[in-house]
Formats: C-alpha cells, sequence, structure tokens
C-alpha cells in the first residue's frame, strides 16, 4: 500500500506519461490502483478518454469522503480507476491557504482511499507551491522523472533543498531518467554523474515516438503496443520500482 | 512452488446484472441489434472449461463458496460476489480429493475446517464461450461491458446462455442505457452469478443442498401414526439409497457413516413404535435391518480407527508412536478387504431386493391391514413414546451410583439413545425452539456416555488385537508395547470420564429439565 507522487519542478518531463504507465502496470498486477490527476490541465483524465464531472471542484477534493467517491471513475482496465482533474486546481493553493493545518490537507484525504486502494499515484502540476508540499507529506515516495540536462540537475537540487525546509525525509525521492536520447552525449556525461548518487534508479525511458504518440490513441502504451520498446521501458522501471517499494 | 493468482480475481467496482438468455432470443442477432443502439467494440472470444467440485453435502456451498478447476489452476470463489478467496496451482495437475492432499497453502487453510473428512466429488465440467462487447462513449472511453456467454455442461450437453453487463465506476447513466436495451427484450429478471454452474449441477441429476446428513421428517398433527411413520421410514430409504454409490465407490467414509445412522434410526423406529405397521411387514423389516447394521459395522469400525489414528498417536510418548505403524497398516488392509466385500454386498441382487421389498411396501399404495396404533393419531402417539421413554432413562440414571457396574452406564446409554431417535422422528410436532434445547440437554449426557462407550470398545479391540498378535518378533513386541500403553492410557481417560458421569446425569435430571420435558409431552 502505497502512494506515488510524479513530481518535477519542470513541465514537460514526463511526468504524466510515467503516472499513467505505471499505474496501468500496477492495475495489471491485480493491484487495485488509483490515479488522482492533480493537474488543471487534466493530461492524465485525458489519455484515460474521461471528461472532468461537471459536478466536481478544489471545494469538493478538499472535503473529501463522499464527494471523491462520487468523481472516481473507472478507466477501461481492470483493477485501474482514475480521479480526474477540475480546472480549478489552479487556484487550489489560496482554496488551501485558508484551511487549518493547511500542509496535511490532502494526506488527509487520502486517507480512506489508502484502504480501498493499494496503490495511489498521484500526477502532479510542476513547480513549488503549497500543493506539493501538501503532496510530498502525503506521499510514500516522490517519484521524480528527470530529462539528463544541467538545469534538471539543478532543479533536483532545488528539490533536495526545498524538502530539508519543509522537513522532509530525502529517502522518499526516488530519480529516474526520463526521455532520454541515444545520441545526445551530453544525455551520457549527465547520468554518469548522477546515476551513483543514492535514489538515482538505474532503468530509464528513452525518447520514443511511440511514447510521443499517447494522445493520438490514448490510452497508455502496454496497452495500445503491449510489445514496443517504450511498453518495455516501463515494465522495467516499474519493477525496478516495485522492488524499492517493497524494502522500504 | 505454489503460487497465488492475483490476475484471475474479477475486478470489482461498478455495478452487475445477468439475465438468462431467453429461449426466444438468439445471439447472433441479439448482438447486431446491440451495435445498431450503441457504439459497440469486440473483443475476442474466449473459452474457457471450468471442472466443479463440492462434497456431497454441499459443504462449500452452505458457506457460500465455490470450487473449480480451470487448466490446473484450483479457484476458490465467493458464490455471490464471485470474487476470489484464494487460487492455488500446484504445478502438476492433479484432482485432489481431500484438503489435506493439496500442499500446504492458503488453499488447504481455508479448504481444511470446511471439508473437514469429506472428500470433493466433480459435480459437473462447464465450458463456457464468452463473447464480450465494449460499450464506447463518443470519447471512444468503455463505459460497460456486455458479455454474452454460452455455457455447454459436458457430461450432460446441457446448455445454457446468458447475458451478462458490468457496468463502470462513475458511469451509472450508461449502466441504465445497456441495461433499458436488455429489458426491451424481455430480460427482466435477473439470475445469480452461479446460475450457469447451478444449470450445469441440475443437468446431471443434483440440485445444490439436495442432500444433508440431518433427519428432518414434517409431520403434520393430523397424520395417522402410520402415515407418519411411513414418511420417515421414506426418508431413512432415501438417505440409504443417496448413499449407496459413495460406499460402492468408497469415495469417503462418511457415506457409509451417514448409511448406517439411517439404518439405525429405522431400527429403533421399528423397535419403538409399536402396533404400527402389518405384523408382517414389520418383521420381515426388522430382520432384513438387523442384517444390514450387521453387515456394515465392520467397515464402519475399521474406518473410525484409522479416523482416529493421530488421537491414537498423542496419546502415546513420541518414542513409541511409530510401532503403531505396523497396527494401522494392519488396520488399513483389513478395512480395504471389509469395503470390498461391502461393495460387493450392496451391488448384489440379495440386496437390491431387500431394499426393493421395503422401498415397495412404503411407497405402495396398500399399507396392509389396520393395527392398533396405526389410525391413532401421529401426536398421541408421540407424546406416548417419548413419555415412555423419558421414564426410563430417569429411572436407570437413578439408580446408577459409583459402585455400578460398567454394564449399567451401556444399558443407560442404549435408553438414552431410544429416547434421542424418539424426539427426533416427532421434533416437528412440538415447538422448534424448546425441542432444541430438550435434545441439547439429552445430548450432554449422551456425550458422557458416548465417550464411556467408546473407550471400553476401543479397549476391547486394542486387547483382542494383542491377544492376536503372534509373540516372539522384535517388531511384534514393541507393536505390544505400545498397545500396552494405549491401553493404560484408555483406561485412565475412561475412569475420567466416569468421574464426571454423576453431574452430567444430575444435570439432565434437573428440576428445570424436567419441566421442560413434562410441559412438552404430557
Ligand atoms: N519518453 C518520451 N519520449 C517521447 N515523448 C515523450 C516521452 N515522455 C513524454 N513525452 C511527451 O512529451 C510531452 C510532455 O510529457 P508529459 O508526460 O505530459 O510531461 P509532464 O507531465 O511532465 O508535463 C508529451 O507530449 C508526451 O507525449
Ligand atoms: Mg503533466
Amino acid at each position: 500500500m502505497a502512494v506515488i507522487a510524479v513530481y518535477n519542478i519542470k513541465g514537460g518531463v514526463g511526468k504524466t506519461a510515467t503516472a499513467v504507465n505505471l499505474s496501468y502496470l500496477s492495475a495489471r498486477e491485480g493491484r487495485k490502483t488509483l490515479l488522482c490527476d492533480m493537474d488543471p490541465q487534466g493530461s492524465s483524465t485525458f489519455y484515460f478518454r474521461i471528461r472532468p464531472d461537471r459536478k466536481f471542484n478544489t471545494k469538493k477534493l478538499l472535503k473529501g469522503g463522499k464527494h471523491i467517491d462520487q468523481s472516481i471513475r473507472g478507466t477501461d482496465f481492470p483493477w485501474l480507476d482514475l480521479l480526474p482533474a477540475d480546472f480549478s486546481y489552479r487556484n487550489i493553493d489560496i482554496a488551501l491557504d485558508d484551511m487549518k493545518k493547511s500542509r496535511q490537507r490532502i494526506s488527509r484525504v487520502l486517507k480512506p482511499l489508502r484502504r480501498e486502494y493499494q496503490n495511489i499515484f498521484i500526477d502532479c502540476p510542476p513547480n513549488i507551491t503549497l500543493l506539493s508540499e501538501n503532496i510530498f507529506y502525503a506521499a510514500d515516495h516522490i517519484l521524480v522523472p528527470l530529462i539528463p540536462t544541467t538545469l534538471s540537475h539543478l532543479s533536483l537540487q532545488q528539490l533536495y533543498r526545498f524538502l530539508e525546509e519543509i522537513g522532509e525525509s530525502r529517502s522518499k525521492v526516488m530519480v529516474f531518467f526520463s526521455m532520454v536520447e541515444k545520441r545526445k552525449k551530453m544525455h551520457w556525461e549527465l547520468m554518469r554523474q548522477l546515476i551513483k548518487k543514492k535514489g538515482v534508479l538505474p532503468a530509464l525511458i528513452p525518447y520514443l515516438a511511440d511514447i510521443e504518440k499517447m494522445g493520438l490513441y490514448r490510452q497508455p502504451v502496454g496497452a495500445a503496443l503491449p510489445q514496443s520498446p517504450a511498453a518495455l521501458a516501463y515494465v522495467d522501471l516499474w519493477r525496478e520500482i516495485s522492488k524499492r517499494m517493497e524494502k522500504s | 512452488m505454489p503460487t497465488t493468482g492475483h490476475r484471475a480475481r474479477t475486478a470489482p467496482g461498478g455495478r452487475r446484472s445477468i439475465w438468462s438468455l431467453p429461449a426466444s432470443l438468439e445471439v447472433g442477432p441479439l448482438i447486431a441489434d446491440l451495435a445498431k443502439a450503441f457504439q459497440v467494440q469486440p473483443e475476442k472470444d474466449l473459452t474457457r472449461v471450468r471442472k466443479w467440485f463440492d462434497t456431497h453435502d454441499w459443504r462449500l456451498y452452505r458457506r457460500k463458496l465455490l470450487l473449480f478447476q480451470e487448466q490446473c489452476q484450483w479457484h476458490l470463489i465467493h458464490r455471490d460476489s464471485e470474487e476470489q478467496a484464494t487460487a492455488f496451482s500446484g504445478g502438476k495437475c492433479e484432482q485432489y480429493r481431500y484438503s489435506w492432499d493439496f500442499p500446504v497453502s492458503r488453499m488447504r487453510v481455508l479448504l481444511e475446517p470446511v471439508l473437514s473428512i469429506r472428500s470433493l466429488l466433480p459435480l459437473a465440467t462447464l465450458q463456457t464461450i464468452s463473447r464480450c462487447r465494449r460499450i464506447l462513449n463518443r470519447d471512444g472511453k468503455t463505459i460497460a461491458l456486455v458479455y454474452f456467454d454460452d455455457h455447454e455442461t459436458r457430461e450432460t450437453g446441457a446448455r445454457f446462455s446468458t447475458v451478462t453487463l458490468k457496468g463502470m465506476r462513475g458511469y451509472d447513466s450508461g449502466f441504465k442505457e445497456v441495461s433499458g436495451f436488455f429489458a426491451a427484450y424481455g430480460m427482466g429478471n435477473e439470475v445469480a452469478p452461479y446460475a450457469p454452474f447451478e444449470q450445469g449441477v441440475r443437468s446431471t441429476g443434483r440440485t445444490p443442498l439436495d442432500y444433508s446428513s440431518k433427519f428432518r421428517a414434517k409431520l403434520q398433527p393430523q397424520m395417522t401414526a402410520r402415515q407418519a411413520m411411513a414418511l420417515i421410514y421414506r426418508q431413512l430409504l432415501e438417505t440409504m439409497e443417496r448413499n449407496e454409490q459413495g460406499i460402492i465407490h468408497d469415495l469417503d467414509s462418511e457415506f457409509l457413516h451417514d448409511f448406517r445412522v439411517a439404518v439405525r434410526r429405522t431400527r429403533s423406529g421399528l423397535g419403538l413404535v409399536r402396533d404400527v405397521l402389518p405384523r408382517a411387514v414389520l418383521e420381515r423389516a426388522k430382520k432384513d435391518f438387523s442384517r444390514l447394521g450387521s453387515i456394515t459395522g465392520a467397515t464402519r469400525d475399521l474406518d473410525v480407527y484409522l479416523l482416529d489414528r493421530e488421537k491414537y498417536l498423542a496419546r502415546l510418548p513420541e518414542k513409541l508412536r511409530p510401532h503403531l505403524d505396523s497396527f494401522f497398516t494392519d488396520m488399513a488392509g483389513r478395512r480395504d478387504k471389509e469395503q470390498r466385500r461391502l461393495s460387493a454386498y450392496l451391488r448384489s441382487p440379495e440386496y437390491r431386493k431387500l431394499i426393493g421389498h421395503w422401498h415397495a411396501y412404503l411407497h405402495g399404495l396398500d399399507q396392509g391391514d389396520e393395527t392398533p396404533n396405526s389410525v391413532r393419531p401421529v401426536m398421541e402417539l408421540a407424546r406416548e413414546i417419548i413419555c415412555r421413554r423419558y421414564t426410563k432413562v430417569m429411572k436407570r440414571g437413578k439408580a446408577i451410583n459409583d459402585a455400578s457396574p460398567d454394564e449399567e452406564l451401556h444399558r443407560l446409554r442404549i435408553q438414552c439413545k431410544k429416547l434421542r431417535y424418539a424426539m427426533e422422528f416427532f421434533a416437528s410436532l412440538f415447538p422448534a425452539a424448546e425441542i432444541k434445547r430438550a435434545v441439547k440437554q439429552l445430548k450432554k449426557l449422551q456425550d458422557n456416555l458416548g465417550s464411556f462407550n467408546d473407550l471400553s470398545v476401543q479397549q476391547d479391540m486394542l486387547r483382542s488385537y494383542l491377544a492376536g498378535l503372534r509373540p516372539g518378533s522384535r517388531k511384534n513386541q514393541d507393536l505390544a508395547t505400545a498397545i500396552g500403553g494405549l491401553l493404560t492410557n484408555l483406561h485412565h481417560e475412561q475412569q475420567e470420564v466416569r468421574r464426571h458421569f454423576d453431574a452430567a446425569s444430575q444435570h439432565f435430571s434437573s428440576e428445570k429439565n424436567l419441566l421442560l420435558y413434562r410441559n412438552m409431552f404430557t
């Protein structure tokens, strides 16, 4: 039973692609899995061909309980449910700020869901906000997709510093390389430097057209193209993550 | 390594409806119509073959469980939800008989207390061709799943078709729409998820819960004694008949046990309820059932020793236990021989004639001349008999003191048994709660007397076994030592049981109990 937040300060690094494909793999093992789409853009929701519930919004999310239950949708895949995002999430920080124990709100909302689901994935919006602070507090693991460039290296440092500030353990963090381009020398250089660090996974997700096209076929790659290198890369990554989760 | 499959579980979530396909409908056109009404995406057809198991007396079904084997994997599922309790595949494709035949696994842990000493019997093999259609919305999202399933029972060729509609969480309106579509085709009444299983089993001539070892004759107070007794005997005869095949094929020891209980009950009825059957019928039945009692006795006795093996071993220090091996091997050999003899007897013309005769009398129109009690109301006779039995038990019970010989306890045990049978025959004529209490009180006394008797029978058996052992060999010396140890142990235990007799007897003859019996039966 674990809450896994897929997070990076930056956008466009493959967070949503990761959350969608890993939650699919978790469910395929027969684990009851929930994917919470917390990004107001709702890309995860879109990938599963689900439309946001018109009756759902930030207020209801933060109330939790039956308000959330009513908005959870079954995906096309056994054991996998999704809590759709709502556009009102873009102002969620303001709503959180008005509340008591504003850092623990999401954790409290997830509590009953932890009993129902064996794995809960959170697809996070970028940036460091009160929402991300909430998510770090609630999550058992923070999964960080990292494009191996100098800048992304810096954003990882920022994340560590922030966690230290708010008193969260760095050991929650698992880093893996995302959108890796084999022909780019700089990618290899950076990976060689970072791979020895604690919390960095050996499995990586290459830059692949089949992943880029997910927006067209609107399914996890494992469902649409089960034998493709893209699907297999996620299987490897999920195996690596499961192993670490078991250990901790 | 045994594995526990996760994947085989049925996913929960949205609602589900199951209908049996009306005979007037054909699947092909129905699927075509569905595709006209909704955006439909077909999935690949799947075929599965499941062999279903339960005990003769439906122990799994009674607990709302079902067990099947599919492609060498065993699945234990909850009957109503179809959710999996556990799955087991041992690598080898074995057909396990008893719970203890399963390798150590969660499956075995779950089955053991339910099956106890009963064996699993194959009930029916269902082959299902499942055609799945996804119902999509305008985004191409699945909002419901429809399964058109054709089930065929391999043993009988019986066919049964179902339509299952599975909803998705958060898509209730889609579920309702598709449900409405099927309602328009006359599919209104839902069936249970295990309906295909039941249909398959029915086609083989069985019905869930069609057998129970419990005796419960439903009598009416205004019946005549002969009508009532004929009904009771018919039911007991049916129990015997339902167990014949199990004894003949040696499926498990309970078949013979239930058979013998029915024989004993019948004999008891013939003796207790006098002047109800015509004299000639009674005399013949008494003779025949006495024969049945004795011919089935040897196998049952040996069954009991073998079933109690662990209990015997536990009574000995660990060092002596292996010496009993040859004793049990010997018993098992004898048992097989007796069983074969019994099985041959049950197939013999002699037995068929015996049963046929009794059957013909009980089911015949002419039940013979009137006898002194035959037309009396059963209620009157029931009270009279139970009262008489009760008085006898009380009298004998009071006469027993610490100095009474064992023989006296033995006699009391038999009197109790007669009272018990009499109460059970006529139980349906009295208030259920009170009769239950009365039986429970009696049972406490019977348990004490029963243990006392069992222990003395066991000692007799071991003593005569010991006497028959050829002396001399080392092996037999060891065996004699072990049996000697057992005898000492059993003797002490028996004395202990006897020490508790007084309390049990006093409890039974308490004022409160006296009133309970007197109010009901006088
Ligand atoms: N490994 C990959 N290879 C190729 N394209 C990818 C890969 N991962 C993500 N993409 C594409 O990059 C874009 C951004 O990815 P996304 O998962 O939405 O990132 P984020 O959620 O971090 O903003 C999307 O168009 C997605 O299809
Ligand atoms: Mg995203």
